[in-house]
């Protein structure tokens, strides 16, 4: 009894002296977190399911940071400016300092200033100019091509291929976002000598196009762009060929959503409907390469722009970190400005100006269903490039 | 030749005879039932649905036409023997919290069933392409859309005014205790009645699929524009549901040329315009 006693007692021993050891890694380090702000509910949840998908993927995939393994939380925006707001000055309160998500302008905007104030990192990949224009702050980072760039990528590759097409209408929602389009599509007009022949304005509630498409056919555009975008854009697209318009004049939807959207719509509405676009399945880079097979190997499909952009924005806040050796929010925004990375679209730059990365924006073309090789295979890859406000057209005046 | 005008009073007339079809089923159940149905616009999402669902299984748009609203019929039909007729009696408040809880079972239904990504809805092939008009072009389905409601509304009418379900659901809309004492189950003729018009919302639903798509969320606006004409036509009022959604088409087509930004605004206009001038609806009785 005596000798399995002081075996007893030596066991507990050894193994209490060797716990701080043992717990060591463990406590060396809090590990980091990122907070995705995704819509998981409410009318945009199926962009927040694959948002969340790039950034838990991006976090799982990030080998040790600091000395631990980073941690990934979900917020869920609903869809709604103010309670992503509300929740993320909660977990700002909790101690949370990186963000990445954000579908929504209006949502972004808001959260960025709050976690302005807060003083962490945010990358979103929402559309609005603002974002790293007017409103820009020290804080926020956008992926995403704004709008000139979706324009300029869009409407010269396409004025170029097709130089006999000199009457162009236009179909816009009327805020903020719609006549940013507009206002860079017109100015393309003008320096290509276009002839604009009309514009329909219509509400953020609209649905029902037959109208608007009606005043198009009117016009006898040779193209149709459409400025709209979301399940507008589907809705204008599906009645627009519908209306037999597909026939009578080119289609260009300046600003889709990529893979996600045009499964909804299908081969039979895309068919030779030219499409902008900030990410495609296939674009043949090192990374996307690498990516769309993680993703297909992890989730089983095929990678499109929500995730995508949140798994690389997601990425490039944990790299910084990992750059700057500290979760100081100032530290890592400092060592995301300038920072250049093999992302999906190739080389990616921040400029430190405007937070803005500087990428590649695309022009595609819908294919037929007889062209198709798997049922992703939805468009052609027709053009790509670069195009952002240089010198003194950047608005952002960093504070 | 065609005038921008002329053809956007066509095109308003089309979009008409989709807002009746929508409207009508709210207004009879109203009509009868003093019955206000917040789920009317998840029951024409869900026919939506069905469109799709039935034609990936069968490939038979007609067949869809026929089984879809049956379906979603059916499903009122089940709703209102378990759920609905229970809260007749409460007021319309309470209509409203209940209705509005099936909408949001409908629409996450939908979610977890189709996911939260739409889907699109071809054209059948017998319809495909289109009517041209001069620089006009007006699709062969809007076209067949504007007769089939054409049809179906003139069946309504013969139902309502010229049968016994008719003359019992216009008695049970006056007196809904009289028709009960002259020995009419009328609780047979509510549960058909409810079926009928929300129906008659998977029917709409059926048949708006190859113009908009299903999606989950779509059902909200639908009732919008469902109430705007029962509102404008006279809550309970089966021609009020024709004329409003005639108006509801002409005025939104038409103001697309005329002011393009406010032509979604107008429709809320225009039925504020009647509010004012009869309080009632255009049909409506105090």
């Amino acid at each position: 009894m005596k000798r399995r006693s002081f075996l007893k007692s030596g066991l507990a021993a050894t193994s209490l002296l060797a716990a701080p050891a043992m717990l060591k890694p463990a406590f060396a380090a809090a590990p980091v977190t990122i907070h995705g702000l995704k819509s998981m509910s409410g009318a945009f949840a199926s962009y927040g399911q694959f948002a969340e998908m790039g950034s838990k993927l991006a976090v799982q995939d990030f080998g040790p940071l600091l000395g631990a393994k980073p941690e990934y939380v979900t917020i869920d925006t609903e869809g709604n400016a103010g309670k992503a707001v509300r929740k993320v000055q909660e977990a700002i309160q909790g101690g949370a300092k990186f963000f990445d998500g954000c579908t929504l302008s209006s949502t972004a905007l808001a959260v960025g200033k709050e976690v302005a104030k807060g003083g962490g990192v945010f990358m979103t990949p929402a559309g609005a100019d603002e974002i790293t224009g007017s409103e820009c702050n020290a804080s926020t980072f956008r992926w995403t091509v704004p709008t000139y760039g979706a324009i300029q990528e869009t409407v010269r590759p396409l004025a170029k291929a097709m130089p006999k097409a000199k009457r162009w209408y236009t179909i816009t929602p009327q805020y903020v976002f719609g006549e940013a389009l507009l206002t860079a599509a017109k100015d393309v007009f003008k320096d290509l000598g276009i002839e604009h022949v009309g514009n329909s304005y219509h509400s953020m509630q609209e649905q029902e196009f037959s109208g608007y498409l009606t005043n198009a056919m009117a016009a006898q555009p040779d193209v149709l762009l459409i400025l709209n975008f979301g399940g507008q854009s589907s809705n204008c697209l599906r009645q627009a060929v519908n209306f037999g318009l597909k026939k009578q004049m080119t289609i260009l939807m300046a600003w889709t959503a990529g893979l996600d959207q045009f499964q909804t719509l299908g081969p039979e509405l895309l068919e030779g409907v030219y499409l902008g676009a900030q990410y495609w399945h296939q674009i043949d880079t090192p990374a996307n390469t690498a990516l769309v097979k993680r993703v297909k190997e992890v989730y089983g499909i095929t990678a499109n722009y929500p995730l995508a952009a949140d798994y690389i924005g997601t990425k490039v806040i944990l790299e910084a970190i990992k750059k700057a050796g500290s979760t100081d929010g100032k530290a890592v925004a400092k060592a995301m400005e300038g920072m250049s990375y093999d992302g999906p679209t190739g080389k990616e730059t921040i400029r430190a100006q405007d937070h803005q990365v500087l990428k590649d924006y695309y022009l595609l073309k819908g294919k037929a269903k007889s062209e198709m090789k798997d049922p992703d295979d939805l468009a052609t890859l027709v053009s790509s490039g670069q195009a952002f406000p240089t010198g003194d057209k950047i608005v952002c005046k960093m504070a | 030749m065609l005038n921008l005008y002329m053809f956007q009073v066509l095109n308003g007339l089309g979009l008409g005879m989709i807002y009746f079809l929508i409207s009508v089923g709210l207004t009879i159940i109203f009509g009868l039932l003093n019955f206000v149905n917040f789920a009317h616009g998840a029951f024409f999402m869900i026919g939506c649905y069905l469109c799709y669902a039935l034609l990936q299984v069968t490939g038979q748009f007609w067949l869809a036409l026929v089984l879809g609203p049956l379906i979603v019929g059916a499903l009122a039909w089940g709703a209102e023997k378990v759920l609905i007729r229970r809260i007749y009696h409460l007021p319309h408040t309470f209509h409203i919290l209940v209705t509005v809880g099936v909408a949001l079972i409908l629409q996450e239904t939908a979610v977890i069933v189709w996911g939260p990504v739409g889907k699109s809805i071809p054209i059948p092939d017998a319809l495909q392409g289109v009517v041209i008009m001069g620089k006009f072009a007006y699709p062969k389905y809007r076209l067949f859309l504007i007769l089939f409601s054409a049809v179906i509304g003139f069946l309504l009418w013969l139902l309502l005014e010229r049968t016994r379900f008719g003359a019992l659901v216009r008695a049970g809309s006056e007196s809904t205790e009289m028709v009960s004492l002259l020995g009419t189950n009328i609780y047979k003729l509510f549960s058909l009645t409810f079926a009928l018009g929300v129906g008659l919302a998977g029917l709409a639903g059926v048949l708006s699929g190859p113009i908009r798509g299903a999606q989950p969320f779509m059902g909200s606006e639908v009732l919008g524009i469902a109430f705007v004409v029962v509102v404008i036509g006279g809550m309970g009022s089966f021609s009020g549901a024709l004329v409003g959604g005639l108006l509801i088409g002409l005025v939104q087509s038409l103001m697309t040329t005329i002011w393009p930004e406010g032509a979604s605004l107008m429709i809320y206009g225009a039925m504020a315009a009647v509010i004012l001038l009869r309080p009632y609806g255009l049909f409506g009785r105090a």
